[in-house]
């Protein structure tokens, strides 16, 4: 491998992110002006050694991939017309890489080199993601979609994957000619809300012997939006409720109070200092208030059941029961109305290496 | 005297009258009655009425019996006969506390006799006490009287009076109804001018049955 080939997998290597490249960003100088104007010179050699040193400046400031496939592209070329072929195939590659999507003008590099570079992106499993950076999702009813877009016809698996690389769902496996949307309800393979924060969007590109031939991966942080619940109403005190059997007081006071009331009409004549002869009157008052005190005894005793105090009981409970219920529909509803906040990530790729 | 307990009474309750509703009672009693002194003792049946007004913490109450006692044991050996009695009263109350009334006024009970009619006119002072002990449907009362003053047609001087009644009123839960049993005894002193002394003491079963819009 030549200096500036190793130069270029440098590049490829250390790139990170995968993006749609604008239009017509193959008519413009920019940063590789000179390295274009030395290609239409025909001065290759000098084209090719300043567009990688343009293109290493760029990769370590950090440049998107949309600024640097200009410089790959003129760079392959460059590196076909000095004969170079596998270079310029490696270059080529790494462009795909970069922008699956990408495609030379055909106005301004002759068929030599688009039919190369149409032949290496039909070779070149890799795919591209778009996502929107921040999404609101109703788990269960609503959908947080991703476009895939792919390099050439290949076989992808879409899954979403925790940090730590265990699946949490798949959303898609199968063949991918152009693009696919893929779509995630925000809920995990078990119909439930997700337990982390953050998982990943993961693609993997199948070569078409079925081994993976890149992955591109997109962080997705998540956070779920939960309305606050209605608290439950407080339990019924008992001192709410009536008592439903008879305690003891009630019986007491009768027989208490017909016997300190019998008393109080058999002493009358000792108060008011009468004649206390005997009085059938004053016995038979006596007497009936007695029996009616005896009689409330029986009618309020202990452990007596109290069918009004029950009725107000069944009442209290019953209305307690219907807020209970309305506090469980509300809750219900605001359940519902949860939201799941999805923010997407840079992408990265990851290469396996070759075997 | 009476005109105080009158204004005491009304400004008692005069600061409770906002807002309440009258609340009328009418009853109508028939009971016995037996009248004892030291003339003779007498004993009969009697019928009236009775109704309380009351508004707020004021009460007016008002009562009527009339009937004929006649004598009995050595008075009717002796050959005394049939009475006339003829009782009534007219009370203006007030209830300091729910479970007592404080009443004054006029009460007059009149014999009449072969020897003409005797008035017994008391202005009294009344204290009654009463609450329920079965449940609410039952309230027991107990009430004490004493007569501030007096005016009596007979030769003898008044020199004082008192009195109480014990009983129970039913009220019926569905209807305002209330039926009432009781026991009540008046006993006054009167001393001659030849420095002795003449009791009277009149008591009696009072049985009643009537409306009450409490």
């Amino acid at each position: 491998m030549s200096r500036g080939l190793f130069v270029v997998a440098l590049l490829v290597c250390g790139s990170e992110a995968v993006g749609i490249r604008p239009a017509g960003a193959q008519a413009a100088g920019g940063s590789f002006a000179q390295g274009i104007r030395e290609y239409q010179n025909l001065d290759f050699g000098r084209a090719a050694a300043t567009l990688r040193r343009d293109l290493a400046k760029l990769t370590a400031a950090g440049a998107p991939a949309s600024e640097r496939v200009e410089g790959l592209v003129y760079l392959g070329a460059a590196d076909l017309f000095r004969g170079r072929r596998d270079s310029a195939v490696a270059v080529f590659k790494r462009l795909v890489q970069l922008d699956p999507r990408y495609a030379p003008d055909h106005l301004v590099f002759p068929p030599e080199v688009t039919s190369v570079f149409d032949s290496v992106r039909a070779l070149t499993k890799t795919v591209a993601i778009v996502v929107p950076p921040d999404t609101q999702v109703a788990p269960g009813s609503s959908n947080f979609s991703a476009l895939v877009l792919a390099s050439s016809f290949q076989t992808v698996d879409v899954t979403l994957r925790y940090e730590d690389g265990a699946p949490f769902r798949s959303l898609y496996a199968g063949p991918i000619g152009d693009s696919l949307h893929v779509l995630w309800d925000g809920l995990d393979a078990a119909g439930q809300l997700p337990p982390v924060s953050r998982i990943v969007l993961r693609v993997a590109s199948r070569a078409p012997t079925g081994e993976i031939s890149t992955i591109l991966q997109v962080p997705l942080d998540l956070r779920i939006q939960r309305p606050d619940s209605v608290d439950w109403p407080a339990p019924l005190p008992e001192s709410a409720l009536l008592p439903e059997r008879a305690g003891g007081r009630s019986a007491v006071r009768a027989l208490l109070g017909g016997i300190a009331l019998s008393g109080a009409v058999v002493a009358i004549p000792s108060v008011v200092g009468g004649s206390g002869g005997p009085s059938g009157s004053r016995v038979a008052v006596a007497g009936t208030i007695g029996f009616a005190g005896v009689l409330g005894y029986l009618l309020h005793r202990p452990g007596r059941s109290l069918p009004a105090n029950i009725r107000v009981n069944q009442t209290r409970r019953e209305a307690w029961q219907q807020q209970v219920a309305g506090v469980t529909a509300e809750n219900a509803r605001r359940r519902a109305a949860v939201r799941l906040a999805v923010h997407a990530g840079p992408p990265s790729t990851i290469q396996p290496r070759a075997p | 005297m009476r005109r105080a307990l009158l204004v005491a009474s009304l400004s008692l309750a005069a600061g409770t009258l906002t807002g309440q509703t009258l609340a009328p009672t009418g009853v109508l009693t028939v009971g016995s009655t037996r009248v004892r002194s030291q003339s003779g003792q007498f004993s009969g049946a009697v019928v009236g009425g009775d109704g309380t007004l009351s508004f707020g913490r004021l009460e007016l109450a008002v009562s009527y019996v009339q009937g004929k006692v006649d004598s009995v044991g050595a008075s009717a050996a002796a050959g005394g006969g049939g009475h006339d009695l003829v009782e009534g009263s007219v009370l203006l109350g007030a209830r300091p506390v729910s479970w007592l009334t404080i009443a004054t006024g006029p009460h007059a009970r009149s014999y009449t006799l072969t020897s003409g009619t005797q008035r017994w006119v008391f202005w009294e002072l009344r204290a009654r006490a009463s609450g329920a002990f079965i449940g609410s449907a039952a309230r027991g009362y107990v009430e004490l009287w004493r007569a501030l003053s007096a005016d009596v047609n007979v030769p003898e001087s008044f020199d004082h009076a008192q009195g109480g009644e014990a009983g129970m009123i039913i009220r019926f839960a569905r209807a305002p109804l209330q039926a009432r049993v009781a026991y009540r005894m008046d006993h006054t002193v009167l001393k001659s001018a030849l420095g002795g002394t003449r009791l009277e003491t009149v008591d009696g079963l009072m049985v009643g049955f009537g409306l009450d819009w409490h």
